[in-house]
Parts: structure tokens; sequence; C-alpha cells
């Protein structure tokens, strides 16, 4: 790959007939519900990348898991690394524990991107840090299946010290919140486990919203909007 | 395999039943899950939620049980639930609702399985399925195979001395009828190379029994003509047990009644024999002949090299599967044999002083649970008509007390530091003086009278005639029964030494110097059971001393509801085992004998059982409180 090659045009993905076909039958994104919390259909998501840089780095793999009827159902699970042969061993590979041979084995990433939305279905999308899984996922999504995602994202850390207050943790990462609520995470720093600490982060949190009067997706997502609003106003 | 299914499945191998689960089935079971979060206070199930259509195991946090009791406003903690546990396997195999609320104490994570999927698991899984089926009391049989396989580690051997007997008595018995010729019944016994012939009816109903020590009788007796019937040389209506009773069983009887054999009878039918041989060869146990030895000691030597034997058999016996109250029931028995042979040699040494005197025995020797290391308690009761009398047989027998106090301290029974002992004159009564003594604990209930009351009130005679101490019983039974105040007194006494459990931590421990947090297993853990027990034995007029046995008696009378005393039973049972293990562990490191016990070194499921062990004297406590208004 050339340095400049940022700068041509982008070529449109080329795909089989069968990914094609499978693209189509997409669900279309929804709004998040005005019903209940419990009847809310949430993935929770957690990416490994290549590194931190949003426009340069690339998805390696996504572990995610599913919060339905309140609880996080392990019979549905996602989990696949993928495929990139050009990708150089970068240092947060280390941090991930994803070596060489284990992205090699991976799956062509548009078959992967693929599983992923049928998977993510019409559900709205949680995430640690939200707007960078958001960012990452929206142009490997592009790039690999020329598909705009418009999934709304909620971010759990911000999620997490607007129904904390009381917890003294300015720009808390989620270690601090695993530890804060004295989680148990077998094999952290893998995208599924990662996803797992995240969801069950997102119940305490939930559980929280429900006493502090928040009893809708909506009225989550507005008041996370508000609050996000306030400590940007803040900040200036 | 999913990375989180795996994670999870590590999380649940730490426990059992899952670390003993094949990984498929554990697979199936994370892969059927859900979990969900609980809030501090939040409710899992209730009572009203109808029959209970899911199985929970905890993932982290704390779970809760209340029962609200009629007429009482605020629900009590029945048990708590933590990491690794599962609830409520009753109620979901009873198809029914739970009749205790489970409320999370603090942020909870539960592993939800749906019925279904649990039924599926019970059908996949032998060892869920024995694990669900049996509920609390596996957790206690993993402990009790733990226990066994450790001490058997150490000897190298594995019998259980809870073998049905009928399964040791593999051989037909050798039997005749009662006409049949004396020689004709020793032929049949050498041809069948056995040691004894059991005389039997027509209906197999055993009729007597006829030994080689039998046979070596006649022979000395003089007896010529082996013509005769064997019916005038048998032991007529032998001892019998049945094909169900254990290996101990038998042993036992043996050190009781000095016999070599046991019949097994079913159905009045004879089927088998059980020797001491045949106990010996198959377990190594040589506790009827270790009784013998101390029985029939013709020296205070000997019964000093023999108390080494003892602790040895100990060991053994742990290793052969035998519980605590097995194990102190035997040492009790032992221990009664040295006594009445220390007794016996000083009488031959020093000479019948010509009054007979029955020897007493107090605290947890009367109560016959005495471990290894023990105090000497006792003390002489005699008959006499006055104070006159009394004070010159005093005289005469003080000496001898003295002597036999001295010899038993040689056996390695540590006089008594408050002098509790049949030597001091205070403690060499007639009957009358006694009773005198007693009334007055129970009249005037001094801290000191009660503490008396708590040792002497469990007396018991362990040599000489037991009729003076019955009475002695049936008199403190009636003016307990009648003394309401004293009864709460001695309440107010049970409840000094409170279970070190707290209600947010797993132990509440005491740190003496710079040593390691312990608890005291004795004082902490089995005196609020003896203590409880002796107290509702004395008002209720429950005779017996043993504390299980109070306890059995207490239920049978309806005082204590029947879940209460097997929950009663099976933890002061647990935590007497946890402190013979103790000591079994410092006599081989050659550290000093201690009830104290650190619970980090306990492995986890020990630890568990433990605190619910701990919890349960602690309800008994709160039972007595409630009853006596404290």
């Amino acid at each position: 790959m050339s340095l400049l090659s940022w700068l041509l045009p982008r070529k449109k993905p080329v795909l089989s007939l069968e990914q094609h076909e499978r693209l189509m039958r997409l669900p279309p994104a929804t709004e998040l519900g005005d019903t209940p919390m419990r009847t809310q259909r949430w993935v929770v998501v957690d990416l490994e990348t290549s590194g931190l840089n949003l426009n340069r780095d690339q998805v390696l793999s996504i572990g995610a898991v599913v919060i339905e009827d309140g609880a996080i159902d392990f019979s549905q699970a996602f989990e696949r690394t993928l495929l990139r042969p050009d990708n150089p061993l970068s240092p947060s590979m280390l941090l991930h524990e994803l070596g060489p041979a284990a992205i090699a084995a991976g799956s062509d990433p548009a078959d992967a991107l693929l599983d992923f939305m049928a998977f993510v279905g019409d559900s709205p999308v949680l995430a640690f840090h939200a707007p960078f899984d958001q960012h990452m996922l929206t142009r490997a999504l592009k790039d690999s299946l020329g598909y705009r995602l418009q999934h709304p994202f909620l971010d759990v850390a911000g999620m997490a010290p607007m129904l904390c207050p009381q917890v003294n943790q300015r720009e808390a990462g989620l270690d601090q919140w695993i530890n804060h609520f004295n989680l148990q995470v077998e094999d952290r720093h893998n995208a599924s486990a990662d996803a797992l600490a995240t969801a069950e982060l997102a119940l305490i949190l939930f559980s929280r919203a429900r006493t502090q009067g928040i009893d809708t997706p909506q009225a989550l997502q507005q008041r996370l909007n508000q609050w996000q609003r306030r400590k940007q106003m803040h900040s200036f | 395999m999913l990375q989180n299914i795996h994670g999870t499945m590590q999380f649940l191998q730490r426990f059992p039943p899952f670390n003993q689960m094949e990984n498929t089935h554990l697979a199936y079971l994370v892969e059927q899950c859900q979990l969900r979060f609980y809030a501090p206070g939040e409710s899992i199930i209730r009572p009203t939620d109808g029959p209970v259509e899911h199985f929970y195991i905890v993932k982290q946090g704390r779970v809760v049980g209340e029962r609200t009791h009629l007429g009482r406003e605020e629900a009590q903690t029945t048990f708590e639930i933590t990491a690794g546990e599962c609830f409520p396997l009753a109620a979901l195999l009873g198809e029914r609702a739970t009749r205790t609320e489970h409320r999370a104490a603090e942020d909870t994570f539960c592993l939800q399985l749906n019925k279904l999927a649990f039924i599926k698991l019970f059908g996949l899984s032998d060892e869920f399925r024995d694990f669900a089926l049996r509920g609390v009391s596996s957790l206690l049989d993993k402990v009790n195979q733990q226990v066994q396989q450790k001490a058997a580690e150490t000897l190298g051997t594995q019998y259980s001395l809870n073998t049905r007997l009928g399964e040791l008595a593999m051989r037909h018995p050798v039997t005749c009828a009662p006409t049949v010729a004396l020689r004709e019944a020793v032929r049949l016994m050498h041809e069948q190379q056995v040691g004894s012939i059991v005389i039997v009816d027509e209906h197999k109903s055993p009729l007597g029994i006829f030994t080689l020590r039998d046979l070596r009788q006649v022979v000395a007796n003089g007896i010529e003509d082996f013509a005769q019937a064997i019916d005038l040389h048998m032991t007529p209506d032998p001892f019998y047990l049945s094909p169900d009773h254990s290996a101990f069983d038998a042993a036992v009887a043996m050190t009781e009644r000095h016999i070599a054999h046991v019949c097994l009878v079913k159905d009045q039918r004879l089927c088998g024999v059980v020797s001491e041989r045949d106990l010996f060869s198959l377990q190594r146990v040589d506790l009827v002949h270790l009784a013998r030895t101390i029985r029939h000691a013709p020296r205070l030597d000997t019964l000093i090299n023999l108390r080494g034997e003892i602790g040895q058999l100990v060991e053994r016996m742990l290793a052969h599967g035998a519980s605590s109250t097995q194990i102190t029931h035997l040492i009790t028995q032992l221990n009664d044999h040295t006594v009445c042979r220390v007794i016996e040699l000083v009488l031959a040494e020093k000479g019948d002083p010509g009054v007979p005197f029955t020897w007493l025995c107090f605290g947890s020797e009367g109560r016959r649970e005495q471990t290894l290391h023990t105090d000497q308690d006792n003390g002489i009761l005699f008959e006499a008509q006055d104070g006159a009398q009394a004070a010159e047989i005093r005289e005469r027998l003080l000496p001898i007390a003295q002597q036999i106090n001295h010899y038993l301290a040689a056996c390695g029974f540590t006089l008594c530091k408050g002098n509790i002992m049949a030597g001091n004159p205070d403690l060499c009564l007639s009957r009358t003086e006694w009773a005198r003594r007693f009334a007055a604990f129970i009249r005037e209930a001094t801290p000191e009278n009660l503490l008396a009351s708590t040792i002497y009130f469990d007396l018991r005679v362990v040599w000489g005639d037991e009729q003076g101490c019955e009475q002695l019983r049936r008199g403190i039974l009636g003016q307990v029964a009648d003394n309401r105040l004293f009864q709460r007194m001695m309440a107010d006494n049970a409840l000094r030494h409170r279970p070190p459990v707290g209600r947010f931590r797993e132990f509440v421990l005491e740190r003496k110097g710079g040593d390691k947090a312990t608890l005291d297993l004795k004082v902490q853990g089995l005196t609020p059971f003896v203590d409880g027990a002796r107290l509702l034995a004395l008002a209720n007029g429950v005779s017996a001393n043993n504390t299980l046995e109070r306890l059995r008696q207490l239920v049978a009378l309806e005082v204590i509801e029947p879940l209460d005393g097997a929950a009663y039973e099976e933890a002061y049972h647990f935590i007497q085992q946890t402190r013979m293990q103790q000591h079994q562990l410092q006599t081989r490191e050659n550290r000093p004998y201690s009830n104290r016990v650190d619970p980090d070194s306990l492995n986890q499921l020990d630890r568990r059982i433990l605190r619910e062990a701990l919890r349960q004297a602690q309800r008994l406590q709160s039972s007595l409180a409630l009853r006596y208004q404290l």
C-alpha cells in the first residue's frame, strides 16, 4: 500500500453474490424503544483493533454478548477473528494477546462483519467508550461491505459516572469500574471477556437507572445526551 | 468453544458438583444460562411466586434466605449463599414454591438455568443428579470422604468401619442341633476351620454358641464324656446383631461384652457369624484387643504404655471412616476401661477399704465426649447413715482416691487445675452430702454455682454401683424443672460464648498477640451446643448426658423441631470432626494440642460448612434467648 493511497478515491468493495444477498437481507436499525427496559434487546460489543488510530487502524476481532429479558443470555454470543494478512504486528497486539497466527486463522472480514450484523439485527449497541467502537465498525463496514452503520450506540463509559455520581472516578476506564464493582472477569483483554465485563457493568447500571426513575431505553439515551452536553459545557 | 462459555466453566469448576461434571455437560449448563444482576435487598425468589421455575448459581455476591415466622414482624435470616453455591434445590425438585424468600444481600450476579435445562442436565449428568438429590448433605459427604482420604493417606490402607456386617460375614455359618454330641460339634469346627459353632433350633433360630474358649473351659473342667449333648456346654442366648449393622457396631459390642463372636440374625434366622478375626484381618482395627489388654493390664507401666496405642487407634479409626461421634464414644470407652483398671490395681495394692464406693466422672467425660487430651474430672460417691459416719468413711477412702488420681495422671489424664478430683475431700461425699451440694447450686445461682452446675450436672458412673447416682440425677432433674429462675440463669450462661460468625463477614476472628487470627472450635463452636442441650435436657427431664443423645430425646419430646435437631446434630458433628482432625495433625507435627483454628487453613468446602455449622449454633442460642426472654 502506498503512502498516498488514502488520497486516492476508495475502491468499492467486491462482494460475492451470496455476500451481496446477505447484505440486502440485513434488517434496518431501529430507534431506541419507549417500552420498559427489560423488553429491550441489547448487543454489547468490544473490538480488538490494531491500534487506537481512528483512520488507519483495523478491526482485528469482535466479541459481543446479548442482554435480553434483563439478563445476559449465554446462548447468544458472538466471537470472530478477522483475517488481516497485511496487518503488521503492532504493540497493541501484545495487549490483546492475539498473535499473528490467531489473526491469520480468522475469517474473511466481509463474512465476519456480515455474521456480526446479522447477530446485531435491529438491536441498539452498548460499548465501553462506544464512540471508538462505533467509528471503527462504521469504517470497517463501509470498507468491507459498503454498508452504512446506523444503529444507535450508548456509551457505558458515560452511563457509569452519570448513574453513580458518588463514585469519585474521573475518566475511569473499564478496569477501574470492574474493580469498583468487584466484578470477576476470567480473562481480560480479550474482546469476548471485555464485552461480558461491559455487559455485567451495564446490568448494574440498568438497575441503578431504574432506582433513579429511568424506565425506558429512550429515557436513558436522553439523560445520557443531556449529561454529556452538560459535561462538555462545564469543560469549556 | 466460545471464550465466555469457557471462562464461566472455569469459574464453576472451582466448586462442587461442577468440578466433577463432564465438560460437555458443564458446557451445556453454561450455554443454557442467563446471567442476572440483583441489587442489594432485591428479591430473587419468593414464596408468593408460585412453583420455582429456575435453578440459580451465585456467581458473585451474597444471597440470604429469610423466613418470616408467624407473629413476628421482622424476617429472620436462616442461611447465606455465596459464590459457587446453588439454590433452591428442594423447591425445584419438589415442584413447589420456595418456603424462604431469597434476597440479594449485596450487588449479586446469579447464573439462572431454566427448569427444562435443569431437568435435561439432571438426566445427563450423574454427578449433578447426585448433588441435586442430596443437596447440602452431599457436601457433608464430600467432607467425610476428604477426612477419610486424608487419614488413609497416612496409613496406606482404606477400609470402612461402616461396612455392613452382612458383607463381612461371607462364609456360611457352621451350625448344629442342640442334641448333637460335643465330640461331633468340635469335629465340625475342626473340619470347617472355624472358631465357633452356633446351636440352632429347627427354624434356624440361634439357641447358643460354642467357641474355642468354651472348649478350653470344658477341658479345664476335666470333662471326659465327649458324648454329652452340646447344649450342656454352650453359651445360651448368644448376642446378635442384624446384617445391616455396621462393622463398627460389632467392634463396639465385642469391646463392651468381651466376646469374640457376634451372630447375625435376620427375621429370627441365623444368617452369619462375625468373629473378632474377621474384623481384624479386614480392618486392622485392634480395638477389641486393646480394650482387653487394658482391662487385664497387670501393672501401671503396662497401662501407661497402652495410652500411646489409643492415639494410633484414633488415627486408624479416622482412616477407616469412623465419625467423630464414634471416635469420642470409643475414646470414652477405652478411658473408662483404663479408669476401672487403675481403680482395681490401686485396690489390689492398698487393700479393700471395706466400704462400697462409686467412681463418678463429670464434664466431657460424663457426657462421653472425650477427645485424646482430657483433664480429670472425677469424684466418689458412697452411702452413709449420718455426717459422722460419712466423715469416717471419707477418711478411709481419701488415700485410695488420691492414689487413683495420681496413677491416672501417670496414664495421661492431666490433673484437674480446678481440683475437681476424687482425692479432694470436697468431692468424696456421701449421697446426702452430694444431694445437698447440688441443691445449693440450683437454689443459689451465683456465677460460681452456675459454672459448677455445667460441670457436675453431667455426672456419670464409671466404676461401682449406679443406683446412688441415678437418685442424685432424679433429684437434679426435679429441682431444675421447678426452678424457672435457675433455668433462665443457665440460659444466660449458655449465651456467653457467641459463635464467631458475623452478619457481613465470614468469620469474626480473635487475634492473640502477634498470632494469626483464629477461632476456638471448642469454646465458640461446641460449647453453645453443649450448654444449650444441657439446659433443655435438665429443664425437660431428659436424663441422657451425651449432647447428641440429649438433642435426640429433646426432639422426641417435641421440645426441639426435628429439622432443627437434625441440623444441630450435623453441625455439632462437623465441628467436632474438624477439631479432632486438628488434634491428629498437631500430634503428627509434634505441636501442642490446641482448639484454635485459622479458617484460612481449611479448604474452601470445609470453610463453608464450618460457617454454616457455626450459624446453627447461633440459631440454637437465639432460640434459647427467645424461650427465656433474654
